[in-house]
């Protein structure tokens, strides 16, 4: 079967896509860590309980009360990319989502129980159930989160598709990829990873210092460390799972992917040292350009994938520039409004506290 | 087309957004009424110094917070998800459109929800000025989503210059975006009411309850008002065909328009009851009752609107099934298989029909359709089909039922749908084909001597290939009765027409003489025809019965019987439809028969109705209307033009036709500016049997030679000419007919008229109008001057009045054409498929061959010699041309 016919035709766009490119990196980069702050939250908070030890709700109750927080914002941030996505590669994701859509579909389900649940679990008076409540958070964020792994990977692998002639059913799932496994794995150690540096540079600020010292600090620079030290063996995994041309094009296939990786690789590690040395502030200051790298790897990666099949100057473009002019303005006044909001609700803590 | 297709059944049918779509808006309308009603009640608080009020306040806003945020929120994204699995096509055009109208309705999303965690976290913490100010940036952050999503959602409905210019400004200013603006506006605040209500029927306090009660019974009754008012508004601003549909052209609206109005009052008149009967004891179940019918609420505004787009899922720019109008030529001459892109059979093969039926399916129907599922399932809408008649429905499409889209793609894929849809998921069996015919032996014909004989006698009927059709428990077609005519002649140099002193009888061979066992007309009879008084039984409507006396007519210049009761039903023998009639001519005085011949009074009842309509055929598996197929006809006909025949038939008050449907749209039968009967039938089934060829007749009239009739019997057939030679195609045929209508102003005439072409001729402007059973094509048509034919088409140049039709014609001389040649459909020589020479009767009897009376130069047979000038019309001198037909004999 000839992959490239089942490709759709893409509709046009409204502007050339390197606008696009910058909405939806930026907007992802936003949405990746308040989704590794959600994922990582559960899961640590999850697990901490488990350990039941005194130190162990230190972590598990600053989380308990921003979850339902940062699940909104991660959902919220994550519709943003979804609709820049959808502008650049709509015709390869309509046409993954629709292979899986039973599952895909199953998200909307599921990420309403997991919201829910985090109500309970931060409003629950007693402690009974809460750990099974936040188990039962941190399993359905990862079953979204593996979803969420299908769908991306399947929408590059064109060659997943012919799935479709026996699984009209909307029941496929690429799981025979080889990068699958790796890349979930890729991205659930990253979620531990920022999530803990997260809790322990919060506890820190709060507290004005930057003693590790404090229990919260150092559990949650362990989760950042040992989370970042997995990614070495899953980081080489996932490389060597690759496809061969998507490999060879970080390693000088393309200068570009080839410095990303390269500098994606030196932040990690820079990471990891900090996270030995427990400096939680040099490692949060390290770790956003690392975050800022990986989702520029991961879009390198993308159209290393899909090269053969699509480039983005394929796309026609049949200009309108108001609209982009109207959404800057909404933008720009929303961001106004969120500073006079945010200085209001600030005001009114302070005052409160008084 | 463009996008694999998500193959659901029982789920199938965009239940799906259905469900999430009427959930999420109804919580996503109170999202922003809800935000208003926040502030004003705060405000309400604050004025009254009621802390209860403000503690109402802040709860609320916790339940707001809870189910607009997370059920509400995700649901949002939810229908998103499920547009883009169901209608991908569809969602790209919106997203790559309106991206930036997205973008700015996610900002504004944020905002949303960083105003409400601050409003409901700060309650009570922040100073009120700060926080009511909070409270009305939730407000209008939540109705600036409204704004950005109803611009998007309303351009689906009316897309306006957007379709010429692409400009998102005048498809996001689309001409119903403010009436709908207001509209859900509105909805949103009576949705405030309802919600803020269900929070008050837990308060305990009877008198806090009672002044929320009563306050939140306000914020229902009062917008609720400006919403009636807006609908107005809103309907205005829709395209003609659009607003149609709501107003109940699209058959899938009706209930929820219906439901919609109803709810209104509903909530008017409950909403009145809490306000000022019994507003302290308002309890919880009517709060819960009021919410769920909030919902059914918002579902039938939601259904309404957007079967109202109906065939389109953005109007006019692309069908519900994401095939583009501008696509429907392509796709026909190349097919379906080959132009969408994710099905694996490009080829239809014996094999692979059914499968690659389904696949179709799947393209063309199923973004609406179910299977055995909750959205207009397609099971019980095709379930009386034959694989004939669904692909004639499919046919149909979009022609006359507008709501749904044509379909698209070549005749034989059209024919692999069909068959999946009733082979496939009805699991129907192929048809068991009628039995073969009989031959059922001719009995002995009247002798003749041509030496001694003086008179002889020559007899035909009147009707062609018109049956009856024997559904009287349900319907009547048209009055039942055959009018057989004839002529005695005296035979001599100078023959002579005898016109008095001579009694001419006839009579039904044996077996038929009681029709009124095998067909019900006669319980009808009296109040189908506007009689005083019952019908005697085996007698027509002119006091005629099966045998009896003939009365000379002088302006036809004939004996005559008219409306002679006769069915193809003999006892004995089964369904036969040429029962033979003995005709008799005596001397009035003394009683001596003069002559007597035998003649076919042909009537059938092989009507195809149930090819379309399902049911068996009601006699011997080859002819007849069963009860089925009679009740699923009325069925149709009250879908389509609001009537209740169905009902009455089972009342027992079926009606004629011709009741409401004029016989040729110049008497006065009928009811005035209606279709003509022959109009209405063959506009409407034209349009789904469109390019098609005499098979088209044949599948209603009984014409089809391997039928049980075969009623197209006379020479023209054996030469091979068939319907269409005369009449034209079913298409011409039927804009013939509708052209006459129109021009008089008849409704419905265009709508039936839109989607036919004609085939004959190069444009509609060339057929020329004519009037059913007045107008036919012309014998001489062809035959110029009585000459042989230079042409096989006799379509298009029509008799001017009835008197101009061969059934009806004298040739010089006064002996009428069909007395020499037969009756109409079996001009001599005629096959007839149940006795070769059942039709040749009276030719075999007095000249011993087939040919027309007279053929051959043998103008003895009435002038006992041979004559010299071609009297009765010109060219009749020669010789009988087409000897290979006799001589295959």
């Amino acid at each position: 079967m000839n992959i490239s016919s089942l490709i759709p035709v893409p509709d046009f766009i409204p502007l050339d896509w390197p606008w696009f490119q910058f909405f939806l990196i930026l907007t992802f980069f936003l949405h990746l860590l308040a989704m590794n702050l959600m994922l990582g939250s559960a899961i640590i908070a999850a697990a901490e309980r488990f350990k039941r030890h005194d130190k162990a709700l230190d972590l598990d109750k600053p989380i308990a009360k921003r979850l339902p927080f940062i699940i909104a914002f991660a959902v919220n941030l994550g519709v943003a990319p979804l609709l820049f996505l959808q502008v650049l590669y709509g015709h390869f994701m309509y046409t993954s989502s629709i292979l899986m859509a039973v599952y895909w579909l199953s998200v909307i389900g599921l990420v309403i129980l997991a919201y829910y649940g985090a109500y309970i679990y931060a409003y629950r008076k007693t402690e009974d159930g809460k750990t099974f409540i936040i188990t039962a958070i941190a399993l359905l964020l990862l079953v979204i989160g593996f979803l969420f792994t299908c769908n991306m990977t399947l929408m590059i692998t064109p060659e997943n598709w012919p799935a479709y002639f026996t699984h009209a059913n909307g029941r496929f799932l690429p799981l025979k990829d080889p990068v699958l496994i790796p890349r979930y794995l890729h991205f659930v150690l990253s979620a531990l990873a920022v999530a803990g540096l997260f809790h322990a540079a919060l506890g820190v600020w709060k507290k004005k210092t930057d003693q590790t010292d404090t229990s919260l600090g150092n559990n949650g620079i362990k989760w950042f460390f040992y989370a970042t030290l997995l990614q070495i063996p899953v980081g080489i995994w996932f490389l060597a799972a690759l496809p061969r041309p998507v490999m060879l094009w970080f390693m000088g296939g393309s200068g570009y992917a080839t410095i990303l990786f390269a500098a994606g690789m030196v932040y990690s590690l820079v990471c990891l040292v900090f996270g030995f040395q427990k400096k939680i502030k040099p490692a949060v200051f390290t770790l956003i350009p690392t975050v800022m790298l990986m989702v520029l790897i991961r879009d390198e990666m993308r159209t290393a994938y899909l090269n053969t099949y699509f480039v983005l100057d394929d796309l026609v473009v049949k200009p309108a520039f108001s609209p982009v002019i109207f959404f800057s303005a909404c933008l720009i006044f929303g961001a106004v409004m969120v500073v006079y909001m945010i200085k209001l609700a600030l005001q009114a803590v302070q005052e409160d506290k008084k | 087309m463009n996008y694999p297709v998500w193959e659901l059944t029982t789920a199938g049918g965009g239940l799906l957004i259905a469900l999430i779509a009427v959930f999420h808006v109804y919580i996503a309308h109170f999202a922003v009424g809800g935000g208003l009603f926040l502030v004003l009640t705060e405000i309400k608080g604050h004025r009254q110094g009621s802390t209860a009020i403000l503690d109402y306040t802040k709860r609320h806003a916790w339940f707001f917070m809870l189910l607009t945020m997370v059920a509400g929120g995700i649901t949002g994204v939810g229908i998103w998800f499920i547009i883009a699995l169901l209608h991908p096509s569809a969602t790209s055009v919106l997203i790559h459109n309106f991206v930036f109208g997205w973008a700015a309705e996610w900002v504004f999303f944020f905002c949303e929800i960083l105003a409400l965690f601050i409003y409901y976290y700060t309650f009570g913490k922040m100073e009120k000025k700060n926080h009511l100010i909070i409270g009305w940036l939730y407000f209008l952050f939540a109705w600036l989503s409204l704004f950005l999503i109803n611009g998007i959602v309303a351009f689906m409905l009316t897309p306006g210059t957007w379709l010429e210019t692409g400009n998102f400004w005048q498809g996001f200013f689309n001409p119903s975006f403010w009436p709908s603006l207001f509209f859900r506006t509105f909805l949103a605040v009576i949705f405030a009411g309802i919600f803020g209500l269900l929070t008050a029927s837990f308060i305990k306090d009877r008198e806090v309850k009672k002044n929320l009660v009563r306050y939140c019974a306000l914020w229902m009754i009062v917008p609720l008002v400006l919403l009636l008012l807006s609908t107005g508004w809103y309907l205005s601003s829709l395209p003609r065909e659009a607003a149609d549909m709501i107003l109940g052209k699209n058959p899938e609206i009706i209930p929820f328009a219906k439901g919609f109005i109803i709810i209104s009052a509903v909530i008017f008149l409950t909403g009145l009851a809490a306000a000022v009967k019994m507003p302290g004891s308002t309890g919880k179940p009517l709060a819960f009752v009021l919410l769920a019918i909030g919902l059914m609420y918002m579902g039938s505004f939601e259904w309404v609107r957007e079967a109202g787009r109906r065939p389109y899922v953005i109007y006019q720019h692309m069908y519900s099934n994401a095939i583009m109008p501008s696509q429907e030529k392509m796709i026909n001459a190349n097919g379906i298989l080959k132009t969408a892109r994710w099905v694996e059979y490009k080829e239809i093969t014996e094999d692979n029909a059914l499968e690659a039926g389904r696949r179709i399916f799947y393209l063309e129907c199923a973004a609406c359709h179910s299977i055995d599922g909750y959205s207009n399932d397609i099971l019980p809408l095709t379930k009386p089909f034959t694989v004939f008649g669904m692909d004639s429905m499919l046919n149909g499409l979009g022609r006359i039922n507008a709501y749904m889209p044509p379909f698209m793609g070549t005749d034989q894929e059209r024919l692999a749908l069909a068959r999946y849809i009733v082979e496939g998921l009805h699991k129907k069996k192929k048809p068991v084909p009628s039995p073969k015919v009989n031959q059922v032996p001719l009995e002995p014909l009247p002798l003749f001597d041509e030496n001694e004989d003086e008179y002889l006698v020559l007899a035909w009927n009147s009707l062609g290939m018109t049956c009856i059709i024997d559904s009287y428990p349900f319907w009547i077609l048209m009055p039942m009765g055959n009018t057989i005519s004839a002529q005695l002649i005296r035979r001599g140099e100078l023959p002579e027409i005898v016109a008095t002193s001579v009694d001419m009888t006839y009579e039904v061979e044996k077996g038929f003489e009681n029709p009124s066992a095998s067909v019900d007309f006669w319980r009808f009879a009296e109040e189908l025809s506007d009689l005083d008084q019952p019908l005697a039984l085996n007698t027509g409507l002119t006091g005629n019965s099966t045998s009896g006396k003939m009365q000379f007519n002088e302006l036809s210049n004939a004996y005559e019987a008219s409306k002679v009761p006769v069915t193809p039903y003999s006892e004995g023998k089964g369904y036969h439809p040429y029962p033979v009639f003995t005709i008799t001519a005596r001397d009035k005085t003394s009683g001596d028969i003069l002559a007597r011949t035998k003649m076919v009074a042909p009537v059938s009842t092989e009507t195809g109705c149930r090819k379309c309509h399902g049911g068996p055929w009601r006699v011997d598996n080859r002819a007849g209307i069963s009860d089925e197929t009679a009740r699923e006809i009325l069925a149709v006909h009250d879908r389509k033009n609001k009537t209740d025949l169905l009902a009455e038939a089972e009342f027992g008050r079926p009606k004629t036709c011709y009741t409401c449907h004029s016989r040729s749209g110049q008497d006065k039968a009928g009811r005035e500016n209606m279709l003509n009967l022959s109009t209405a039938i063959h506009g409407w089934h034209a349009n789904f049997l469109t390019g098609r060829d005499e098979s088209a007749c044949s599948s209603c009239h009984p014409s089809d030679k391997n039928g049980s009739t075969a009623c197209l019997r006379g020479v023209h057939a054996s030469m091979g000419l068939t319907c269409i030679n005369c009449h034209g195609t079913l298409e011409d045929h039927a804009l013939s007919l509708l052209k006459h209508e129109k021009s008089l102003n008849k409704k419905g005439a265009d709508r039936l008229m839109t989607h036919l072409s004609p085939r004959e001729v190069s444009s509609v402007e060339d057929i020329n109008p004519r009037m059913p059973w007045e107008q036919e094509p012309d014998c001489l048509n062809c035959h110029l001057d009585f000459e042989p034919p230079e042409t096989d088409s006799a379509f298009n140049i029509w008799t001017e009045t009835s008197a101009g039709l061969f059934k009806a014609r004298t040739g010089d001389g006064g002996i009428r054409c069909a007395a020499c040649h037969g009756t109409p459909h079996a001009v001599y020589p005629a096959f007839n498929m149940y006795a070769k020479n059942r039709d040749n009767m009276q030719p075999i009897q007095y000249q011993g061959s087939p040919i027309p009376l007279g053929g051959d130069r043998n103008c003895a047979v009435c002038h006992r010699v041979e004559m010299d000038y071609p009297l009765h019309h010109p060219n009749m001198e020669k010789m009988f041309r087409n000897t290979y037909l006799i001589d295959e004999e």
